[in-house]
């Protein structure tokens, strides 16, 4: 590995369920060298200090989006967030904003995933088309309109980045509407319609009230604003062509 | 994932649980960058996609099973296409294919550099259109439960909660991936521990090919992040100290001026990994200061427009984790575990020996990679045969009775009170975190990209040795609600089984082929005594009975296995004889 | 009996804990200058309609020391409000695509403001001519 260890403090948000009323910060001195992560920092201590620290990880190179945390107050993945940028201060490790907390770093995801869910995040084919046919054939202009939302890893940082979506827990929030923007713009889906309701809902893009920050610490710049406010536009477009025509608008 | 897909379209009344220990669409699939294959092209035919995969595999390959698999493998492809995946285009709107290492024609299947996120997210979000499937996120598998010579279900545990739950079903399908873990260096996520491969393994399922692991030869070094083929496929060097492309002195060779298919860094991943251990013994690697033997990858002449339009994630990686520019810079890489051969012994149907068990991806040993997978079967392989065990559990399904819930229960809670009493039980010194070390190293020095009689057998002791410590382990964390610590020692009891499965084949094969190479007088291929499985039996309390398993040739005999110009010629002879 | 107990945090003061939040509350609380300078100008208007008297009283009012100190505050308060506006407006618009190409964020915001600014001084040309 390298040189000689350095040592950094890093405070944890600790909060373990069956004995804490409330999470608490208990600081750590570890060792590390400029190549560690602060997901390798939280690892030291839970093989070396206390087994009980609890946090979600797998892939170590932030694509598979399971170890977003706050870092100093900011949500990050923490596998790509190094601890020679925080030294010789203290860093300050807190499980994601605006979710509850189940343990320690790990907070209750349950309701993003019915989130996913309910946007029917999948091609609902404008044209049926048989696997004999071949592929679907899009060109890069029809590529382009949707490529960008599709990057998304689910990490929720987007989420803990919303304060509306922390006023709101009810929020589809931006993850979720950057999904349903990116099967709308998809040539090969036709369902934009039936996903306008739940757009205009009460949970929908009205909630949000253009903050950005989402799309500020979007690990792989999905830009979610974006396709919030893009539906805006789109929900208040459907709204008027409602009036216009009694048969209702379409997208 | 894919399976469960199948099993839903195969029959809607069917109920499906999907089990997984991370929310799905972390799996480790996640991970994989360069693409799938898939004959696309005009001029390629499915003929040299089953060639270019059985030569690939060193001949260990179940032929009639890679014939099914080349030929189901560009409808797969096109049905996830259907679903929605976004895969790159050529300018007039076509799918468009890139050249991978070993494969004779273009014909791997991107979407950019994050082919495997893509489909994982697409047939995730896929899944969600089947109200049959009911996904248990987040559990954790800890058993299977058989009775009567069938697999008849799982126990799981919530990990929110810590509560235990028993699964009954009349098929039971293994997606768990593979188990790279039980090594030091790798590209791997921390779940891929092998999970499924033991729990088969215990229930006397053989675990077969088990000593064939792949060394991907462009990782990050110390770390083992990936840099995919896809850079070499792409066009991307691979120089040593000299700046010289020393893939040309080991039978990959003449330079060429431009890339060219089964060529230099075109080669098969095993070859490029054994070229840069030999580079290193002759002192050619470049000495980092702190991230040891290197040398690098080349990718400054690709230019940087074009780096981020196929390469973006490598980009991002190489600036983030690495602090360089890959249009500037070349990249430091040495090769790290990449990949699991071998698996749970299933047919060409998917089906394992216990009635009932299927295994699909990674964790099976369908019979596609033999001694060496090529870059992008993988990918593929999760759909062919995902799909395959679909359906094959959907039959098996409903052709089978329901099965006694009351003595299944107890089975279950028998397997509650054992899994329990890891964290319960008293007075244990052994950390899991020591264990864990040791095995990673253990495995590294006896099961690397070459090996050696002496060392395979310390790992072999070190494994037996391990075993025994880890009955006195002690878990510090005694709570129910997301007990991580509890989790990670039921991994690393899989893991340890899964290693010893790795290394007893490994000192057994007396022979080198693939990706299992020796250098203590065995290193000719030995098609007289091994062009066999090897086949790893548990056995309780004691090291694995190791057999060996007849392999089924069709239509390619064992020949030398030759690339770059070699490999050429050899292709005209094939051609010639068979006119 | 599940052992789960989800702590939830509290949403309170939510603004103070980012400079990124603290940035938008204040760009949210410029907009209430621009409502409030909407609203002198309309009764500006409403004492226009009542007469000549009325209007120069109004206009005598806006030039008292007091009510310059306001404007000068008014003007800072909706430069930056302008300002913020156009830095979050890229993310409001449907990409642009100008020649094959996406004209990103920087380009949008710029043009925005320059558009600002060439409104204001043509805005401000109309008013000097008129009172000359």
């Amino acid at each position: 590995m390298s040189d000689t260890k350095k040592i950094i403090e890093i405070e944890v948000l600790r909060y373990q369920p069956e004995s804490d009323t409330e999470p608490h910060l208990e600081v750590y001195k570890v060792p590390f060298s400029d190549d560690m992560s602060v997901l390798q920092g939280v690892q030291y201590i839970k093989d070396n200090f206390d087994g009980s620290l609890t946090f979600r990880w797998s892939c170590r190179m932030a694509i598979c989006g399971s170890c977003g945390m706050m870092i100093n107050g900011i949500p990050k993945l923490s596998c790509e967030t190094f601890l020679r940028d925080y030294y010789p201060n203290r860093v300050r490790v807190e499980a994601m904003a605006h979710f509850p907390i189940e343990k320690d770093l790990v907070v209750d995801l349950s309701g993003f995933i019915g989130k996913l869910e309910s946007i029917q995040p999948y091609i609902i084919p404008r044209e049926a088309r048989s696997l004999e046919q071949g592929e679907y054939i899009q060109s890069p202009e029809q590529f382009n309109a949707y490529i960008q939302f599709t990057s998304c890893i689910n990490c929720t940082l987007c989420y803990a980045a919303c304060p509306q979506f922390g006023l709101n827990p009810d929020f589809i929030g931006p993850a979720a509407i950057a999904l349903l923007h990116r099967y709308n713009m998809d040539s090969r889906d036709g369902a934009a319609e039936q996903r306008m309701e739940l757009v205009a809902s009460e949970e929908g893009v009205f909630n949000c009230s253009a903050v950005g920050y989402c799309s500020e610490v979007c690990p792989k710049h999905v830009d979610p604003a974006n396709a919030v406010n893009i539906n805006k536009t789109n929900a208040a477009k459907d709204y008027f062509l409602r009036f216009l025509s009694p048969k209702g608008g379409s997208k | 994932m894919r399976a469960a897909i199948a099993v839903a379209e195969a029959d809607p009344s069917l109920k499906v649980a999907l089990i997984s220990k991370v929310y799905p669409m972390r799996s480790h699939t996640v991970a994989a960058e360069g693409g799938a294959a898939g004959v696309k092209k005009p001029t390629d035919s499915l003929e040299y996609h089953f060639h270019d995969t059985v030569g690939g595999g060193d001949w260990l390959c179940e032929q009639d099973v890679v014939e099914y698999f080349v030929s189901q493998a560009p409808v797969e492809l096109t049905q996830l296409e259907h679903w929605g995946c976004p895969w790159s285009r050529t300018a007039d709107g076509h799918v468009n294919v890139r050249a991978f290492g070993g494969m004779k024609i273009e014909r791997t299947w991107f979407a950019a550099d994050k082919s495997g996120f893509h489909i994982l997210h697409t047939l995730f979000q896929t899944s969600m259109k089947y109200p049959s499937i009911k996904r248990f996120d987040e559990h954790f598998c800890v058993d299977l439960l058989a009775e009567d010579g069938r697999c008849q279900g799982a126990v799981v545990i919530e990990m929110g909660t810590g509560e235990f739950t028993m699964i009954e079903a009349r098929s039971v399908i293994i997606a768990t991936g593979g188990a790279g873990r039980v090594f030091r260096e790798s590209t791997l996520g921390g779940i891929v521990t092998g999970d499924g491969m033991a729990m088969a393994y215990r229930h006397g399922v053989a675990l077969r090919d088990m000593e064939f692991v792949q060394y991907h030869p462009t990782c990050m070094p110390v770390t083992g992040l990936l840099f995919t083929e896809a850079c070499r496929g792409e066009g991307g060097y691979l120089v040593n100290k000299d700046g010289y492309r020393y893939l040309q002195d080991y039978g990959l060779g003449p330079l060429q001026d431009k890339p060219k298919n089964k060529y230099m860094e075109l080669g098969p991943r095993d070859r490029l990994s054994q070229a840069f251990f030999f580079e290193q013994q002759k002192g050619r690697t470049i000495q980092h200061p702190t991230l040891g033997a290197v040398v690098h990858l080349d990718l400054r002449h690709l230019g940087e427009a074009y780096l981020h339009e196929r390469l973006p994630l490598i980009y991002e990686m190489a600036e983030t984790f690495m602090g360089l520019d890959p249009a500037k810079d070349p990249i430091p890489v040495r090769p790290a575990v990449h990949y699991t051969m071998g698996g749970i012994r299933v047919d060409g149907r998917c089906a394992a020996s216990l009635k009932g068990l299927y295994a699909a991806g990674e964790c099976a040993s369908v019979g596609i990679h033999g001694a060496n997978r090529l870059g992008s079967n993988s990918l593929t392989e999760l759909l062919v045969f995902g799909k395959v065990a679909g359906v094959e559990a959907a039959r098996n399904a409903k052709s089978s009775s329901a099965g006694n819930s009351a003595s299944l229960l107890k089975q279950a809670q028998a397997v509650e009170q054992r899994v329990m009493s890891l964290k319960t039980k008293p007075g244990g010194s052994e950390k899991i975190s020591v264990l864990r070390k040791e095995m990673v190293q253990s495995m590294e020095e006896g099961c690397g990209i070459f090996r050696v009689e002496k060392t395979m057998r310390a790992t072999c002791e070190k494994l037996s040795e391990l075993r025994e410590r880890f009955k006195n382990i002690n878990i510090e964390d005694k709570t129910s609600v997301w007990n991580t610590d509890w989790l990670t020692a039921i991994e690393l009891d899989y893991q340890l089984d899964v290693a010893q499965t790795m290394a007893h084949s490994a000192i057994n094969r007396k022979e080198s082929r693939g990706a299992h190479q020796r250098l203590d007088g065995f290193e000719q291929r030995d098609d007289v005594n091994f062009l066999k499985h090897s086949e790893a039996y548990y056995v309780a309390g004691g090291i694995p009975r190791i057999a060996y398993g007849d392999v089924k040739i069709t239509k390619s005999q064992p020949a030398a296995r030759v690339y770059g110009a070699a490999g050429e010629k050899a292709d005209q002879e094939r051609k010639g004889s068979h006119v | 009996m599940s052992k789960r107990r989800p702590y939830v945090r509290s949403m309170d003061g939510w603004w103070k804990k980012n400079p990124f939040f603290v940035e938008y509350m204040i760009h949210e609380s410029t907009a209430l200058f621009v409502a409030a300078y909407a609203f002198v100008l309309l009764v500006g208007l409403i004492r226009l309609g009542q007469g000549e008297a009325a209007w120069n009283g109004w206009l005598e009012a806006m030039k008292s020391p007091l009510s310059l100190v306001f404007h000068l505050a008014f003007l800072v308060a909706i430069a930056y409000h302008t300002y913020s506006w156009f830095v979050i407006m890229p993310k409001t618009l449907p990409p642009i695509i100008v020649g094959g190409k996406r004209v990103g964020p920087a380009a949008i915001t710029g043009g925005g403001l320059l558009a600002a600014v060439v409104a204001s001084i043509a805005m401000l040309a109309l008013v000097w001519r008129i009172a000359l």
